[in-house]
């Protein structure tokens, strides 16, 4: 089971996201644990992830989590803004799975 | 154009990058965040024992028992808020710095509670509130910082006390504490001593008289609003958070002044400020999100031919009622976008002057102090914020208007480029 965990600002527009992106993987016949945080919990829910991707408008905390990624070997991406906007969630969904091969 | 913005864009993440990793001011909004369940409990409470008309319909005397009884719930909350933030400052600094957390919290309340006031017009053995809530809010603030850097460098310089193998982890912790703590303390006692010698009598009045009046003076204002409200606009531009990383700066500043109008709506006497933490939640943020796009959204329905757009509108529509707008900010696009920046950027400085004028003169009531959470829809957002008003509804409906107006020519020039493209590519 892969887990994927998505952070913003409070963790409201990314859990939009986050739907999209089950359907998406629902399609795929996948089964993956995808979950939305507010910006300061990130770090915290860590652990329990396989890949963080941040909310493009957040982009500038991501020296801040890559640190701490680096720690349980979690990679860190921002989520291209033009999928961001269109809540794009199978274009996020194979990004989250790239980074994780 | 293209330089000048990439010119912008390259000195603007930076300085998003510097003011949001900040330790101190992100610990400065984590902490706020841990007071928030708080104030947000607190200001139910606040809304309803000020139901509208209720007076009236069982009669004064019922009424002021009905306020006595749900009292209590906003005083042990809403009105000492410093303490929570401080609290929570210091938490979560202490765990930035990987400190026992819990011990950074109680550090930073006690150096406060040494440096607050202990008597009362001549009653000793009290602690007033009112240094407990927005008034001690800078201090506070200072002194959460400072009292965990203390806490840190005394642990740093390990003259702490060894418990022998086998002693459990919670024993061992709390004596470990024991000299760090013991120390920042004392040096506490000694800066309220040394203040007690001077004309101010306590460190309290004088961060209230030399730093947090002036500064909430200034932010009140109408020009320093408008910057910070052209500033969240320009960092948005950028596709960055630019709410979150005003707030850092200026959420002390709101919150200080919110709880001044707080204490006066309670008191019933008059509101001193206009802005305040919920003039910006309420009246820019709470209309569709920042940059008020449920304007843009509404405008979307009534004037887009755009297949792209009217997608957009459809998408973009249920959250924004809740005033999340990233799908738009991201979509339409807004960011990088320079068809749009004017309206972007002049909608919500407009809309600051227009509300800003219209509680001045009176036409609106002041917003009473009560924290609406800004995913709060319009209309019940501003009908709350205002203390029950109608009024405040009415004003969000005519900012609503004019927001509309001024994105019309821009998103119909828009709209109509996306639309050729589109019929361009059917053939």
């Amino acid at each position: 089971m892969k887990n994927i965990l998505l952070a913003c600002s409070s963790g409201m527009s990314t859990s939009l996201l986050v739907s999209k992106m089950k359907e998406a993987a629902e399609e795929k016949g996948m089964e993956v644990n995808i979950w939305a945080v507010a910006q300061d919990k990130a770090v915290s829910e860590l652990e329990k992830a396989d890949v963080l991707l941040i909310g493009p408008q957040m982009r500038f905390m991501k020296k801040k989590y890559e640190e701490a990624a680096e720690k349980v070997g979690v990679p860190v991406d921002v989520i291209d803004p033009v999928a961001y906007g269109r809540v794009d969630g199978k274009a996020v969904l194979e990004k989250a799975l790239e980074l994780m091969d | 154009m293209n330089t000048f913005m990439e010119f912008l864009e390259r000195s603007l993440v930076p300085i998003a990058d510097k003011m949001n990793n900040n330790r101190y001011l992100t610990a400065l909004r984590d902490g706020f965040m841990v007071a928030l369940p708080l104030i947000i409990f607190g200001s139910i409470f606040v809304v309803i024992a000020n139901l509208p008309f209720l007076d009236r319909l069982i009669g004064e005397e019922a009424f002021a028992t009905y306020q006595d009884a749900l009292g209590p719930a906003s005083a042990a909350t809403l009105s000492i808020m410093g303490l929570f933030v401080i609290i929570g400052i210091g938490y979560k600094l202490a765990e930035r710095y990987e400190l026992n957390a819990i011990y950074g919290g109680v550090v930073a309340l006690a150096s406060f509670l040494i440096l607050t006031p202990q008597v009362l017009e001549g009653v000793t053995g009290v602690i007033p509130t009112a240094s407990l809530g927005a008034q001690g809010l800078f201090l506070g603030i200072f002194t959460a910082f400072v009292s965990v850097e203390l806490y840190r460098f005394f642990v740093n310089k390990k003259w702490t006390i060894k418990m022998p193998p086998g002693v459990p982890d919670a024993v061992a912790n709390s004596f470990s504490a024991l000299i760090p703590i013991s120390l920042t303390l004392t040096l506490f006692l000694v800066v309220r001593i040394i203040f007690s010698y001077t004309p101010f009598g306590t460190v309290q009045e004088f961060i209230y008289t030399v730093i947090q009046q002036p500064l909430t003076a200034l932010g009140s204002g109408l020009p320093a609003t408008i910057i910070a409200v052209m500033l969240i606009q320009v960092f948005w531009f950028f596709g960055l958070h630019g709410q979150i990383i005003v707030n850092s700066v200026f959420d002390p500043i709101w919150y200080a002044l919110n709880d001044e109008n707080l204490q006066a709506f309670m008191a019933g006497t008059e509101l001193p400020n206009v802005v305040t933490k919920q003039f910006i939640d309420t009246f820019l943020v709470g209309m569709g999100g920042s940059g008020m796009t449920l304007a843009v959204i509404i405008l979307i329905f009534i004037i887009g031919r755009s297949r792209q757009v009217k997608e957009l509108g459809k998408l973009g529509a249920p959250p924004g009622i809740f005033n999340v707008n990233e799908p738009i900010i991201f979509g339409l696009p807004i960011i990088m976008n320079p068809m749009v920046i004017i309206p972007w950027i002049i909608a919500p400085v407009v809309v600051t002057i227009i509300t800003y004028l219209a509680m001045s003169i009176g036409f609106v009531p002041k917003p009473a102090g009560i924290i609406v959470p800004w995913t709060t829809p319009i209309f019940l957002s501003g009908f709350l914020a205002t203390g029950n008003a109608w009024q405040g509804a009415v004003l969000q409906l005519v900012n609503l208007i004019v927001v509309m107006l001024i994105w019309w020519p821009f998103l119909k020039v828009m709209d109509k480029n996306y639309y050729e493209k589109e019929k361009k590519e059917k053939k």
